[in-house]
């Protein structure tokens, strides 16, 4: 408690000297410098409060002697009253000064003043003579008609606005940047006030003619950081020109949706698709822009996560919300999709952002063996200077889950010879870096693998370790390895197939997840399972039984 | 009903008397008993908002009481004049007791108390803090708009203080002439004698070139409330064409253009002007030295301006523009008929127009050929 009145202290000098220099915010500087510090000042205000709540008149200025005068400052900076709850806390301040009942002429005094500074605050409507006559003589208070007036001088601001945007040549009627900037200033505090909102969308949307951005960034950052609170709802054309304006704004709106996703439980898509898409971001991404940047913060967490399976996971849950989001775009405004994968051939391109529930089932072999011949093409080009190879092939292809996760499966749901080409693709998909020879032994492996889970699907009783040893796992290799991961798919996918498979499905599990991480894995696996049998229809009710069932035990498990 | 009645009328007194010096003898009690009175009033106008005969009883009362104090021509207009000052009659009250110096000290803390609780107080007001609060804020919002991005639109029509004026005289004198048929004339005479002259002029003309007023939202459902749109605009072209002096103002004190978008959505009013306009141009005489129109008055209209407000009414579209023409013409023949400068004012204000008119043609690149004028 002490210290905390300490604290007090300080920030009240260093407040009392910011009010002063601001004066009443008449000038660019301070305007700027007044909209910077304007939620600091409130949370100030509520700790000034908290404080003067528990004392009387006399106390007060015996703690605060010149308390009187930041608190008149700050009724005179009509920034700090248009902002958020500040004018309400300045009151409750300003009340807990007033006498009960006042013992001498100061004490009156000052009583009155604060009656005076407190009209002040409420009756903000100060105007013309003129004006103010007007209304008075038709009856009307300020209460009645500024809710009107408000609303007609946002509108025709907005409308000025919108003018200014189309007529490009008529210079006599065009906005000066001076005055655009003023104006984007002022909307700062005014920025969760739902009156003002179409004047902050004419200023989103409505860029004028000046090459630079003339709008100050401090209204940029306001109004995301409104939109990533939800306390404002603007039009998506409104939100995607603030973000192609701003790019630490998009950059902060994906920085905040990655908070989210983090502090989410862990493998579950449903409720990482909710938060991508309350997060408006797959929207936005229909514009290439905006795309390129949210691709390029996706492939840095990549990096940085060492190829983790969660962002992998968002990452294609993302892709999916985007693709549906692009397929409700007006066709004549769709940009071309060299704008959205500028190193991707067309023809992958457009194979990829195909939803496997548009190909007909018969087809989807098919398509898989084509994305995997275009894929080959363009990972083992070694041209010089070419932006294509391996990895960019393969960050292309995990965007895709619909496809990248279904490999595994007709592979093994086919009783056919594997054909080399989905081989090499799972390969790839677990494996990208590995050279040619590497992978070639993985894809003989793979089918080994299948060879041996297939003869085994036929018998009628089969056993955990059984299985565990054709999938070839209990050997001495890392687990962690990718060819080991790509056994558990298999050996997983397997189990909930097979019609053997239910009986032995928590053993062979148990066998395999020896570790947290790796159980995390299979959680994972069953959960993005789940998503996409659903999305796809696929699902056989004893197989999604099963897998409901095992997810939710594995769950209870970490 | 009849309590309700009641209890409306006590209130309207008690807002009457909040602004007087009576308040020196309220106690804490009295402010508390007024306020509860408000929050019940507001409360009504939640509950009875869409019910039509309750609202139009409680209306019909307030009207009443208007009447009573003098008629809508005398005295100024009661704070609560419509049913839709009940929604916020709580604030009037509050802010104009806390404005009042004759309020005494105790009455007056306790008044602060209870506008101002605090946060999360139990058995407070809460909405009475919140529209006080919301009130300063967009208070300051306005100041803040209008000192740091508007601009006096040129444009009267367009501007928003104007626009705003227009539209509360409009709404005045909608529930004016609900109240009572001659209601409007005598409450803009009254109105002309007590506000400044020129503003009431601009906002009368803003006022006539509004759209139609449409309902506000929470009144949208009960059509049946409001008669058509457009009565105060015409309760306005009434007036001003029953006050000769008045109108004469009117189109002295406004711009050229201006009064011809008036008179083009209000044909009432062209006769009337035109007339205006033959009467100033009779009163110029040609002075041969100078070789120009002049007047011989101080105050006659000056052959500029003349000439200036012709000019905008032949670009009106029609039938403005033709009858304007033609009453030309007549002043033209009546006078003799003239083609040669300096005789006729009519003969030179229809050279100068047509000259005007050939001059803009070739600017625009229009062929020379038959002007219209």
């Amino acid at each position: 408690m002490a210290q905390d009145s300490v604290d007090l202290s300080c920030d009240y000098q260093f407040w009392m000297q910011k009010l002063s220099v601001w004066g009443q915010a008449s000038t660019l500087e301070t305007q700027q410098d007044t909209c910077l510090h304007l939620a600091q000042f409130q949370e100030f205000l509520r700790k000034m409060y908290e404080a003067l709540k528990e004392m009387d008149s006399n106390t007060v200025f015996e703690r605060f002697p010149t308390i009187d005068q930041l608190l008149a400052k700050a009724c005179w900076n009509p920034f700090i009253l248009a902002y958020d709850e500040s004018q309400k806390i300045l009151i409750w301040c300003l009340c807990c000064l007033i006498n009960k009942e006042p013992q001498n002429s100061r004490q009156s005094k000052l009583n009155s003043w604060i009656q005076g500074v407190l009209s002040h605050i409420l009756s903000a409507l100060r105007f013309d003579k003129e004006v103010a006559l007007f209304t008075q003589g038709l009856g009307y208070a300020p209460v009645d008609y500024y809710h009107g007036l408000l609303k007609n001088m946002v509108l025709s601001l907005a409308s000025e606005l919108r003018e200014n945007h189309l007529n490009g040549f008529n210079t006599q009627r065009r906005m000066t940047p001076e005055r655009l900037a003023s104006l984007s200033r002022v909307c700062v505090p005014l920025i969760t006030l739902p009156d003002v909102d179409p004047l902050v969308e004419a200023l989103l949307v409505c860029h004028g003619h000046e090459p630079q951005e003339i709008l100050q960034p401090e209204f940029f950052e306001a109004v995301n950081e409104a939109i990533l609170l939800k306390k404002i709802s603007l039009p998506m054309s409104a939100v995607v020109c603030l973000w192609l304006r701003h790019l630490p704004s998009l950059e902060k709106a994906m920085l905040h949706l990655f908070e989210k996703l983090i502090s989410s439980e862990r493998n579950c898509l449903r409720r990482i698709e909710c938060f991508i898409k309350d997060s408006s971001l797959p929207q936005a991404a229909c514009h290439p822009a905006i795309f390129r940047v949210v691709d390029e913060m996706f492939r840095c967490a990549l990096l940085e996560t060492d190829g983790a399976p969660e962002i992998i996971a968002t990452i294609q849950v993302f892709t999916q919300c985007f693709v549906e989001a692009l397929g409700k775009e007006n066709k004549q405004l769709r940009f071309a999709l060299k704008t959205y994968f500028p190193y991707t051939s067309p023809s992958l391109a457009m194979v990829l952002l195909q939803d496997p529930q548009d190909v007909p089932r018969e087809h989807w072999l098919q398509t898989l063996k084509l994305i995997s011949e275009l894929l080959r093409e363009a990972a083992e080009d070694q041209t010089h200077g070419s932006r294509r190879g391996p990895l960019e092939s393969w960050f292309l292809f995990i965007h895709f889950g619909g496809w990248a996760e279904m490999v595994a499966e007709q592979l093994l749901r086919s009783a056919a010879e594997p054909p080399a080409a989905l081989l090499w693709l799972l390969a790839f998909y677990y494996s990208p870096h590995d050279g040619r020879q590497q992978r070639a032994q993985t894809m003989v492996q793979v089918e080994a693998v299948l060879g041996r889970l297939l003869a085994m699907s036929g018998s009628s009783s089969l056993s955990a370790r059984d299985l565990h040893t054709a999938a070839g796992q209990g050997t001495e290799t890392d687990p962690r390895a990718p060819a080991q991961q790509l056994a558990r798919r298999l050996l997983l996918h397997f189990v909930l197939w097979a019609p053997g498979g239910h009986t032995i499905a928590r053993d062979a599990i148990a066998l395999m997840a020896h570790t947290a991480e790796i159980t995390h894995e299979i959680i994972g696996f069953l959960d993005q399972t789940l998503y996409r049998w659903d999305r796809l229809g696929i699902e056989s009710p004893r197989s999604g039984k099963l897998a409901r069932e095992l997810l939710k035990e594995l769950r209870t498990q970490v | 009903m009849e309590s309700l009645l009641q209890h409306l009328d006590r209130f309207s007194e008690l807002l009457a008397v909040s602004r007087t010096t009576h308040v020196r003898t309220w106690d804490p009690v009295t402010v508390r008993r007024a306020l509860q009175w408000a929050r019940y009033l507001r409360h009504i106008h939640r509950r009875f908002g869409r019910h039509g005969p309750i609202r139009t009883t409680l209306e019909r009362r307030l009207h009443n009481q208007w009447r009573q104090e003098g008629g809508f021509g005398r005295g100024p207009v009661p704070g609560l004049a419509n049913f839709q000052a009940l929604g916020h009659c709580d604030v009037l009250l509050s802010l104009r007791l806390l404005e009042n110096q004759a309020l005494g000290d105790a009455a007056r803390h306790y008044l602060v108390q209870q506008l101002f609780p605090g946060p999360g107080v139990p058995d407070a007001d809460e909405t009475l803090q919140e529209s006080l609060a919301r009130l300063a804020r967009c208070g300051s919002a306005v100041h803040m708009l209008r000192f740091n991005g508007y601009r006096k639109n040129l444009n009267l029509q367009e501007d928003s203080l104007m626009k705003t004026q227009a539209e509360l005289l409009l709404e005045r004198l909608q529930e004016v002439g609900k109240a009572e048929a001659e209601g409007p004339a005598r409450f803009l005479s009254s109105l002309w004698e007590r506000l400044p002259q020129n503003n009431f002029l601009k906002v009368i003309a803003v006022a006539l070139l509004q759209p139609p007023l449409s309902p506000r939202p929470q009144e949208e459902s009960e059509p049946s409330i409001h008669k058509t749109p457009g009565e105060g605009s015409q309760a306005l072209v009434h007036w001003l064409l029953g006050n000769s002096e008045v109108f004469a103002a009117f189109c002295r004190a406004l711009p050229a253009g201006l009064l011809t978008s008036v008179t083009s959505r209000h044909p009432a009013l062209s006769p009337v002007y035109l007339g205006l306009l033959t009467d100033w141009g009779q009163r110029l005489h040609y002075d041969l030295q100078e070789g120009i129109w002049v007047g011989t008055e101080s105050q006659d209209v000056p052959w500029e301006e003349l000439h200036n407000r012709f000019q905008s009414l032949c670009q009106a579209p029609p039938p403005l523009k033709d009858k304007v023409l033609t009453a030309l013409e007549a002043c033209k023949a009546q006078d003799g008929d003239f083609e040669v400068p300096g005789l006729s004012i009519w003969t030179d204000l229809l050279l100068a127009l047509r000259s005007g008119a050939f001059r803009k043609r070739q600017v625009l690149g229009l062929s020379p050929g038959l002007s219209s004028v």
